[in-house]
């Protein structure tokens, strides 16, 4: 059966790009999420198995989608791409509990490998 | 005065979120500090206003780098007088800066983030560019003989709170290289 996932990012261009790295042969049903209230919505309403999660967005940030789903203590397995590389952003996401954190622009190889790596390939 | 689709407004503020991402990596890690960064800032100007804008610099030191290739424009990093001596104290300079130590400090940060903003841009759109070595630049000496009809100028800014540290990197790119540039978003755009 299809995996839901959700690509949570506020640019269009971004949530695009993305679904065009996605594998071509990995079963999933892809939901959008403009910023951090639509992305932990599409968590509570079971699309969002595999979530891809930009950190800047409006209304609500990447790290507050995280705090959020470790509080709740949600299964949603978070993959961080991000624009903002530094270092501290990304010791800051492993600590809230993303599975990994993947530097914006993504290529199909490394979103492909990471996948694997996590299991979900 | 070109003006850009919400797409295309959406999608060269992304490209440049990417620019400033890895300009703001390269800074952090050299004064080993987080960098706290902006949405970029998209606008279309009349040459005056261009100008104008860089008249308005004057609270801060600034270099400025031309650009040629397939598109060409130029990289202005303003850097707010206020926060150098912190960085260059991070940097090892001696302190107080002199003339020549502020003139290396702030042409060493312009080569980091103007060069990283411009690389980020042009390499995700597939351009070639060649950047020319910065000078410093004082905003009384105006830059002359701008012909351009109009420019889209792209600005970020870079802070470290506790320094007080401020830099803005402008990218103003004259009308034919701004519908040079357009042309592989809008290809990206239509994928």
């Amino acid at each position: 059966m299809a995996i839901p996932i959700t690509i949570a990012d506020d640019s269009a261009l971004s949530r695009k790009t993305i679904r065009r790295v996605l594998p071509a042969d990995w079963d999933v049903t892809v939901h959008e999420a403009k910023n951090g209230v639509e992305a932990l919505e599409a968590v509570n309403n079971g699309l969002a198995e595999v979530l891809f999660l930009d950190l800047q967005m409006p209304q609500m940030n990447g790290y507050e989608v995280l705090h959020e789903l470790h509080d709740k203590h949600k299964k949603t397995i978070v993959i961080v791409i991000s624009a903002d590389i530094q270092p501290e952003a990304q010791a800051l996401v492993n600590s809230l509990g993303a599975f990994r954190f993947l530097k914006k622009p993504i290529s199909a190889e490394e979103l492909s490998d990471t996948l694997q790596e996590v299991g979900l390939l | 005065m070109i003006t850009l689709s919400e797409e295309e407004q959406d999608a060269l503020q992304e490209i440049m979120n990417i620019s400033m991402g890895q300009a703001a990596d390269a800074l952090a890690r050299l004064i080993q500090t987080k960098v706290a960064l902006s949405v970029p800032a998209i606008e279309a100007l009349s040459p005056e206003a261009f100008q104008g804008m860089l008249e308005g610099l004057k609270s801060s030191w600034s270099a400025r780098q031309s650009f040629v290739g397939s598109i060409r424009g130029e990289v202005i990093t303003s850097i707010q007088k206020e926060g150098c001596e912190a960085l260059a104290d991070i940097m090892d300079f001696d302190l107080p800066l002199d003339k020549a130590a502020t003139e290396e400090l702030v042409l060493e940060v312009t080569n980091i983030l103007s060069g990283a903003c411009l690389q980020g841009f042009t390499s995700q759109l597939e351009l070639t560019t060649q950047l020319n070595m910065p000078a410093f630049y004082y905003p009384e000496n105006a830059i002359k003989n701008i012909d351009w009809s109009s420019v889209l100028v792209i600005e970020v800014d870079f802070k470290i709170e506790h320094m007080k540290f401020d830099a803005r990197v402008l990218i103003g790119l004259s009308e034919g290289s701004i519908e040079q540039a357009l042309i592989p978003i809008r290809a990206l755009l239509e994928e």
